[in-house]
């Protein structure tokens, strides 16, 4: 289901920011740009969807982002959801969003009850800008939202808890759909969120209400998932990766899950293998990635008879990070960050309804 | 007391706006002019004189065995019950009422027939109002008194001193036996200007006293309507009823003086809170088709718009509000919500904010895409009457627009590669015949290709549905063009900005790609379904909209139908399908001469020999088998070799298709024959033939309704020349 939805997505249509208005030229107009960006279905979605990208280099994040904001990134498992653009969002009018959502929460778990905004409530919401994981100037500035729960017996100074985290950002989207935005449009395509899913359902019912956005889930499909083995095995000679591992579910009644651990050393060697030498030392190609997996799985099938490639792969994990086919993702290393969440805005944007 | 009570008034006065107190003054004056004058015309009559009993009465007069009083005011009680009381007469009763002059008793007594005859005049109420700052008035008759005004709200004349004194009213909000009317009457006073943090702390302080009262949350929920900013809440589905009605003690004497007088004013007997109301008590887990309800945006609010006046789409009830507000219209928070109101509908087509549109479509376009594409969560469109709801109000909207959404349109071409073809089907057929014209290049691959694998694969019934569909699509595109390329006349060329230019030739290929595409559709649908009568009465449709394309519509296009469809129909069993095709035969000739003339005019544009030839080919083998019998000829369409017709033992075959022997007419021919020579027992069809029976025939024919088949014999054959019998009986006009 999620292969065929991406290969079938056309979302970019460079149409969408024309006038809709009812006269011949322009109405012909926009259908003719559309053919040219958005429907022609067969030749330009293929480039769409990316056949090879940059090998992850290493870099240092801590040195462009405030290494606590990084510390909040890290290590932990995210829920991804894909949002469509935030109308009118300003990154300067984040205090105010932050007294809205936090009474918004409020009256919200209490209907009926009307809140004044600014109050001092048993919520306390945070925005926050991270800046510096925007890789190009059209990319918008990453926003962080934690809420702080107050307990109701604390002390006046007692440290509040944070009960839910998420952050929407934007790494690397695709050019030609940015700028295809008008101004008022903001485009963080990428949401992450942890905590109570309560919690999430109110956030993003703020965020439709604020800025006339929609969400919707944002599952990691197989061919990303392969991505993001054969980019973290890349890895291994700067971080060890200390192991890799995959877990297949097999179509047989009861489906039966496989979960395959290899080795970093004998992971790399097989990746290191596959990399063509005349491609340039720092793009991979989708032939490499699928070469990549389907050597683990002919050494899979010597050993146990059994063929993976019938099935799908639901997750990949190795000490760099993990990732699940429903949408879940986590990053231990801050290192490889941006290569991450290019690839999941990727995918965050072909989501997109135009 | 009267000494009392004219020193409150003064301190009233002097702590109003000056503006008002002056104006309530001059109010007064004029009213007493108008007295004056009055009494001048009618010194008789009693019902003024009680009046002018009423204004003089001196404060403090025993009304305890008051004759007088009590004759006066039996006199004007009648009078306000049966005919209701005239504007000056209400200002002058309700002063006296509120003044309390003569007690407590007689002031419930009066508000109790205060029944308007036409308006009331706001100053009566502001008046009154202050009356009730002095405090003297008993709770009961306060709340009397206020939902008399409630009552007869939209009575009153004009509402603008009534808001100047918002804020006196409002201080009465914190007593607890009024609030409840005091929050109704704020609730219809309100106004942006009106909304201010510490009214809404106000309010809240009282929610914490009281509880969630509905009046409180309700006033407060227009609150958020102004400033969402500033105050936030979430109505429970219980709450939404809105306010209660206080009309009871006046409901029925006021509708019976209205239907009296047949005024028109519209006195609100039921002035309920219009709140969205919730129609899916029953949650679904993922519900991306219901529509966002209506609110009121954070965002511009915040911004330049702060000082601006604005009306929210929220407060949009009527048309007549629309036009007033036309300059201030705000639009809401989510514009998904605009699907559901077409009076906002209205108003996005007439703005045409790109913005607005580009929100719209990326609601409209995630809804759609969640819902039949991507069907996470639930497992697709499990309930499909939500779906057919959702599409159905699409379709409304679209129509009402009178065009296809981007969104839909995008959406409908991903989606026909998975579309079962059965799934909300007439939805889905009607969505996609609004879908704008489809360039050329790409129409093949977005839309026939998908198309023809579901056409060919499908029901009967379904082909008959998907030739429907293009022919609504062409016709939609047709009137589109016909209605657009008059503004910009014949020759159609973007804006140089643009590197793409379409112009009125890229129009024409694109529509006659479709056409095209329908004629192998129909040829292949036809042979599948064996000529099936209703997939060609819907191909005849089609072509009935094909024919007429430049005379109609103004398209330098004739496109002519293929053999595949134009045999069939010719050789039909039923005789509606050979009158339709007579019909199609008779307008392509129309359109074709007159396009032939206008080419030689202005030589503006070219109608390709090929299709003169088509055309004049069908045109000469319909005559001829028709009329002439004769078929099977060589040199003509369709040759059989002759020896093969003999094989056949069908005794003369080349009549076997005229419009005596075909399948489609023979019962006629058998019915004609049978009123001819009723007492004949053995059948002649070919006494028919002869030129004066022939003509009966014929006008036969015409009677029995073929239409087509009479404007087809009139245009195209020659009816004089019949004299032979079945030599030289027609001829052929045209030969191009």
């Amino acid at each position: 289901m999620e292969e065929r939805n991406s290969t079938e997505e056309t979302p970019r249509n460079n149409a969408l920011a024309q006038r809709r208005s009812k006269s011949y030229r322009q109405s012909m107009r926009s259908c003719v740009e559309a053919t040219h960006l958005a429907y022609t279905s067969g030749l330009l979605t293929a480039l769409r969807i990316p056949r090879s990208r940059k090998a992850p280099k290493s870099c240092d994040i801590t040195k462009q982002v405030d290494p606590d904001q990084v510390a909040l990134l890290v290590k932990k498992e995210w829920q991804l959801s894909y949002v469509t653009p935030l109308y009118q969002f300003r990154h300067t009018q984040l205090k105010s969003y932050s007294k809205q959502l936090s009474a918004f929460i409020v009256s919200e778990k209490q209907q009926g009850l009307a809140i004044e905004v600014g109050q001092e409530l048993g919520f306390k919401v945070n925005f926050s800008v991270v800046l510096g994981l925007a890789e190009t100037d059209k990319d918008a500035e990453t926003v962080f939202i934690q809420i702080l729960s107050k307990q109701a017996f604390s002390a006046k100074d007692d440290a509040q808890k944070v009960v839910w985290s998420g952050w929407l950002t934007c790494v690397n989207g695709d050019l030609d759909y940015l700028r295809s935005l008008p101004l008022e449009f903001v485009s963080l395509p990428l949401f992450c969120t942890r905590g109570p899913e309560s919690l999430t359902v109110l956030v993003k019912s703020w965020f439709e209400k604020t800025f006339d956005c929609c969400f919707g889930p944002l599952g990691i499909n197989s061919t990303n998932l392969q991505w993001l083995a054969s980019l973290w095995t890349g890895c291994h000679p700067t971080i060890n990766i200390q192991y890799l591992k995959l877990v297949w579910t097999l179509p047989t009644l009861p489906p039966m899950d496989v979960t395959y651990t290899v080795h970093p050393q004998d992971a790399w060697e097989l990746w290191d293998s596959m990399r063509q030498v005349d491609t340039t030392e720092d793009s991979i190609s989708i032939d490499e990635v699928t070469g990549f997996i389907k050597g683990l799985q002919s050494h899979f099938f010597r050993h146990f008879r059994i063929d993976l490639s019938a099935g799908s792969l639901m997750q990949i994990s190795t000490a760099l990070g993990s990732s699940h086919h429903s949408g879940k993702i986590k990053i231990a290393s801050p290192n490889y960050i941006p290569t991450i969440l290019q690839l999941l805005t990727e995918c965050a944007l072909l989501k997109m309804p135009i | 007391m009267a000494k009392a009570s004219n020193l409150t008034r003064t301190d009233l006065d002097s702590s109003f706006e000056s503006q008002l107190s002056v104006s309530s003054r001059t109010s007064n004056r004029s009213l007493r002019v108008a007295e004056k004058e009055r009494r001048k015309n009618q010194t008789g009559d009693p019902f003024v004189l009680a009046l002018k009993y009423f204004s003089e009465v001196e404060a403090g007069t025993p009304c305890s065995g008051n004759d007088v009083l009590e004759r006066n005011l039996v006199l004007v009680e009648r009078v306000g019950l049966s005919r209701g009381l005239p504007p000056e007469a209400i200002s002058v009763m309700l002063d006296y009422a509120m003044s309390l002059r003569m007690g407590g008793g007689t002031c419930v007594r009066v508000l109790k027939f205060l029944i308007p005859a036409t308006v009331v005049p706001q100053e009566a109420v502001v008046r009154a109002v202050s009356w009730l700052c002095v405090g003297k008035i008993a709770i009961s008759t306060q709340v009397l008194f206020l939902r008399w005004v409630l009552t007869v709200f939209d009575m009153i004349d004009s509402k603008d001193h009534l808001r100047a004194i918002y804020g006196f009213i409002f201080s009465f909000v914190t007593e607890e036996n009024l609030s409840p009317y005091i929050c109704h009457l704020l609730y219809l006073l309100t106004r942006r200007e009106s909304v201010r943090p510490f009214r809404v702390r106000k309010l809240l302080d009282l929610q914490t006293k009281m509880g969630r009262q509905p009046f409180l949350l309700h006033l407060l929920s227009l609150y958020k309507v102004f400033y969402p900013e500033l105050v936030t809440l979430a109505l429970p589905s219980r709450m939404r009823s809105g306010f209660k009605n206080h009309n009871s003690t006046w409901k029925v004497a006021l509708s019976a003086v209205q239907k009296r007088n047949k005024v028109q004013v519209s006195s609100d007997i039921s002035l309920t809170l219009r709140l969205k109301d919730k129609t899916n008590s029953r949650k679904r887990k993922l519900n991306h088709l219901e529509l966002p309800s209506l609110s009121s945006s954070i965002q511009s609010n915040s911004s330049s718009s702060r000082s601006r006046k604005v009306f929210s789409l929220e407060q949009l009830h009527s048309f007549p509000q629309l036009l007033d507000n036309l300059h201030c219209i705000e639009l809401p928070s989510q514009m998904g919500s605009l699907l559901g109101s077409s009076l906002a509908l209205c108003y996005l087509d007439y703005v045409q904010d790109d913005s607005a549109f580009l929100r719209l479509n990326f609601w409209l376009g995630h809804a759609l895409h969640e819902e039949f594409l991507f069907c996470s969560g639930d497992g697709g469109s499990g309930s499909s009457s939500e779906a057919l709801h959702f599409l159905n109000r699409l379709l409304s909207t679209q129509h009402f627009l009178q065009e296809g959404f981007s969104s839909t349109e995008g959406f409908l071409y991903k989606f026909l590669n998975v579309w079962d073809g059965s799934l909300l089907r007439p939805q889905i057929l009607g969505l996609l015949s609004d879908i704008p014209v489809v360039p050329s290049s790409c129409i093949s691959q977005l839309l026939f290709e998908p198309l023809m694998q579901l056409f060919f694969t499908s029901t009967l019934f379904f082909k008959c549905s998907v030739i429907d569909c293009l022919n609504n699509m062409l016709l939609e595109w047709l009137t589109w063009h016909s209605v657009y390329a008059l503004e910009d006349g014949l020759d159609i060329s973007l804006n140089s900005h643009t590197p793409m230019n379409m112009t009125l030739s890229g129009f024409m290929d694109s529509v006659m790609e479709l056409v095209r595409f329908v004629g192998r559709l129909a040829t292949v649908g036809l042979q599948l379904e064996g000529c099936h009568c209703l997939l060609l009465s819907f191909i005849l449709d089609f072509y009935e909209t094909v024919c007429d394309m430049f005379l109609k519509y103004g398209l330098p296009l004739v496109v002519m139908p293929p053999a595949g469809v134009f045999y069939p129909a010719l050789f039909a069993t039923d005789p509606v399908s050979v009158d339709r095709l007579s019909y199609i035969m008779y307008r392509y000739k129309k359109n074709l001469t007159s396009a032939k003339c206008q080419q030689q005019e202005t030589k503006a544009f070219h109608i390709s020999r090929q299709t003169c030839q088509e055309f004049n080919h069908y045109l000469l083998f319909m005559v001829s088998c028709l009329w002439n019998s004769k078929m099977f000829l060589p040199g003509m369409a369709i040759e059989v070799d002759q020896e093969l017709l003999a094989l056949s033992k069908v005794p003369e075959p080349w009549t076997s298709f005229d419009l005596i022997h075909h399948p489609a007419f023979l019962g006629c021919a058998l019915d004609f024959h049978h009123k001819c020579w009723p007492e004949r027992k053995d059948i002649d069809f070919n006494s028919i033939k002869a030129a004066k029976q022939w003509n009966w025939y014929m006008e036969f024919l015409f009677s029995q309704g073929f239409q087509g088949l009479q404007q087809f014999v009139q245009s195209s054959i020659n009816r004089r020349s019949v004299a032979g019998i079945s030599g030289q009986r027609g001829s052929q006009p045209t030969s191009r």
